[in-house]
């Protein structure tokens, strides 16, 4: 009679606000993605971006508001979100004194992987370029080295819901062409991917839509197409200001 | 000849310019230390400011105290007691110097003024950093116990007579301890960082080591102690109290001479360190290590991982390397019973526990947003990083007293029951104290470079004061319980402190449970 009821999108946030002190970083922001999506959060320095990212991956709480990861309630449910989710954080990520393979490790074996896990985190490390030092502790990585094994971390065991805070950040052409892989990959797996950069190019290639956030509120959700080229530019300046 | 007088003329003007660069600099140099000290100190909370503010006036108040009050004990200055002190002084001016030259060299060149990472942005020059280094000696636990010791037992064996007299040359030594310290500090710091400086400084200690145990087993430390340099302090002390004004002010004018001197010279090798590279920390941060299989418990995985962060730490190796060996060396070179050697655990549980326990987060540095992201229930996460530490501690503990034992004969079946629960007691009581401050006040480091600290010097010290007190009363329980001889009891005195220490660590985990509790955590040691 009914057709069946559409699934719940991946990602549901409802009236988040994020406090720290008198500081409000988040001031109720809403966002939904759906599976196969990827939804880019732009941006200045300190518009919530990455709190908003942190909070989605289970690191900060909400102050206020709903999240809900594939239908689960964050709050009621944080260790069955956690399993859904990858995270690239936007700063670091990395254990200093951990090799990569060891962070592989770790993620595999808490996140209950089959032996697979394996193939697949080998052919991520070489796709950037870090195959070499899959053994080498990452303190003495450079930032841009840092930035992709971030990503590999946040991908490998093919989450629901890949978030990557500012993952273009100081990366190498390669490494960019690469996570624009990765993006591609998991959106073709049936991921939801959300992207924070504050590079408007690179968030035109990597989503299907952005929201623009200023001052803790999304004050624009835009198109793709929307923002490219010089138009774009300028609709996606007026929104920074 | 007239060319060689030209070169000669333009030789001498050069020397004068580069002198009075070289003293512009220093000038300078030192002039930055004032606006890096605010610095630190502005960074620190308004409640910390006034907890360190009264720890500062406490500090003083028992140093006040240590100087002045034993001059009034009883046979203090002229009985058998005093008498039978006054021979062990110039081994315990010794002490201090011994003292600050472990704590200086182990450190690399002392505690940084302002962290590596936080240096690059301002140029600190290395004089600065090793006036900075300096200042900061004092605020370490062992370096103040020493002169509290050495300036009480001072006032005890010379008595109340001009007082102020007799300690002046014992405060000039400590000044000059401290700096020959720091000069000794830097100049093997500057050879590690040398092409082969691993091996240098390794086969350097080597001979060190061989050449102690060669004294300790010829018998040879008394006669060497007895022929110690440091007999000039008790003489001069002596002259100051019986007003032999020439020698007095001779002296004294010696040691301020050489305080300054030592003072300076530090600049040159710190200045040379500076120049090369930290071969240690490089080779650890590039180091490779091979793949093991997956572990069969995710327990066995979170140890795996934060084992590494120990073990690849250069301060941490360092630091566990020098507790487990020099407590142990000094009671083995001194000949000490089982019944001082309880007082071991307790102080190398304490300053095990300032290696990083007293911020535990930061073995993770910013992965521990990371690691929070993934499915780990945050008690497992607790109790992994409560194992390390007391692997670390009793690990420690179990190398000094091996050490020790050698000289210290079979102990009775007390003492052996009082040693081990006096290491579990003071290993529970220390994991489940730092803990508690790791969740209560983090602070952004990583551990990366050989001088850093889990905490801000300053912090550091208020921790070091907490932490020897609190296991130096519970080491002195139970030196007084197995007085009594009876095994059974020191188990009995045991079982109140591990059962209080679980406790707390319960409510530790409670609170670490607390996700915002636990955002603050990691978003601060994140930076």
């Amino acid at each position: 009679m009914y057709p069946p009821p559409a699934p719940p999108p991946a990602v549901e946030v409802h009236d988040l606000w994020v406090r720290f002190g008198e500081v409000e970083a988040v001031r109720g922001v809403d966002l939904s993605v759906r599976a196969g999506e990827s939804v880019g959060l732009l941006g200045r320095n300190g518009a919530g971006k990455s709190t908003t990212m942190k909070v989605l991956a289970g690191v900060f709480p909400a102050s206020a508001g709903h999240v809900r990861i594939t239908g689960l309630d964050q709050h009621r449910h944080p260790m069955a979100t956690k399993r859904l989710v990858g995270y690239c954080p936007d700063v670091g990520g990395l254990v200093p004194r951990a090799t990569p393979w060891e962070h592989l490790q770790l993620a595999a074996r808490l996140r209950r992987l089959d032996a697979s896990w394996e193939d697949r985190a080998r052919d991520l490390l070489e796709r950037f370029d870090l195959g070499d030092v899959a053994h080498r502790v990452t303190a003495g990585f450079s930032h841009g080295m840092g930035r992709r094994l971030s990503v590999v971390l946040a991908a490998f065991h093919g989450p629901a819901v890949l978030l990557l805070d500012e993952p273009f950040d100081g990366v190498d052409p390669l490494g960019v062409e690469a996570t624009l892989e990765v993006i591609a990959d998991a959106r073709a797996t049936g991921a939801a991917v959300v992207v924070s950069t504050h590079l408007r190019d690179l968030a035109v290639d990597a989503c299907d839509h952005a929201h623009v956030l200023r001052g803790g509120r999304v004050v624009g959700s835009l198109a793709d197409h929307e923002l490219e080229g010089e138009a774009g530019a300028g609709v996606y300046r007026a929104l920074l200001d | 000849m007239p060319a060689s007088t030209a070169r000669s003329s333009t030789e001498a003007r050069t020397a004068v310019e580069r002198g009075r660069d070289v003293v512009a600099e220093a000038r300078r140099a030192t002039a930055d230390v004032g606006p890096l000290l605010r610095l630190r100190i502005s960074g620190l909370a308004g409640s910390t400011k006034r907890r360190l503010g009264l720890l500062g006036v406490l500090v003083g108040m028992l140093t006040l105290v240590a100087a002045t009050v034993p001059a009034w004990g009883p046979g203090a200055g002229s009985g058998d007691r005093a008498q039978n002190l006054l021979l062990f002084m110039p081994s315990a001016y010794l002490g201090v110097l011994f003292i600050a030259v472990v704590s200086a060299t182990a450190s690399g060149g002392g505690r940084e003024l302002l962290a590596r990472d936080e240096a690059v942005a301002f140029p600190v020059s290395p004089t600065t950093d090793h006036l900075g280094s300096l200042l900061m000696a004092p605020l370490n636990v062992a370096w103040l116990l020493q002169a509290w010791v050495v300036l009480g037992a001072t006032a005890y064996v010379l008595g109340p007579e001009r007082l102020l007299l007799v300690q002046l040359p014992v405060v000039l030594w400590i000044a000059v301890a401290t700096a020959g310290a720091q000069v000794v500090a830097w100049s093997f710091e500057w050879l590690r960082r040398t092409a082969h400086g691993g091996l240098a400084t390794g086969i350097l200690l080597g001979l060190l080591a061989a050449l102690a145990v060669t004294a300790v087993a010829a018998g040879a430390v008394t006669g060497f102690l007895d022929r110690a340099p440091t007999v000039r302090i008790v003489l001069l002390s002596l002259a100051g109290r019986n007003g032999d004004w020439a020698a007095y002010a001779g002296g004294l004018g010696v040691l301020a001479a050489l305080a300054l001197v030592l003072v300076v010279l530090g600049a040159v090798p710190a200045h040379r360190a500076a120049r090369r590279a930290p071969h240690e920390e490089t080779a650890l941060e590039t180091s490779h290590h091979p793949a093991r299989p997956l572990p069969g418990s995710d327990l066995r995985m979170v140890l795996r991982i934060d084992r590494a962060g120990i073990w690849r730490s250069v301060p941490l190796r360092r630091g566990v390397a020098v507790l487990a060996l020099i407590p142990g060396g000094v009671a083995l070179a001194g000949g000490l019973g089982w019944d001082m050697l309880l007082i071991m655990p307790g102080l190398v549980a304490s300053g095990g526990a300032l290696l990083f326990g007293v911020n535990a987060w930061c073995l993770d540095g910013r992965g521990g947003l990371w690691r929070e992201t993934l499915p780990l229930s945050p008690r497992l996460g607790l109790v992994s990083r409560a194992i390390v530490l007391i692997e670390l501690l009793v690990g420690a503990t179990v190398g000094t007293l091996l050490l020790a034992s050698l000289r210290a004969g079979v102990p009775s079946l007390a003492e052996l029951v009082a040693l081990v629960s006096v290491t579990a007691v003071v290993a529970m009581m220390v994991t489940a104290r730092v803990l508690q401050w790791s969740v209560e006040r983090p602070y952004a480091t990583d551990l990366r470079s050989a001088r850093a600290t889990p905490a801000p010097p300053t912090a550091m010290f208020g921790y070091s004061i907490r932490l020897a007190a609190a296991t130096t009363m519970v080491s002195l329980l139970f030196t007084g319980v197995v007085e009594l001889g009876d095994w059974r009891l020191p188990l009995l005195v045991a079982v109140p402190f591990l059962l209080f220490s679980t406790r707390r660590l319960v409510k530790v985990a409670r609170a670490w449970e607390d996700h915002p509790t636990r955002a603050r955590v990691l978003a601060t040691v994140a930076g």
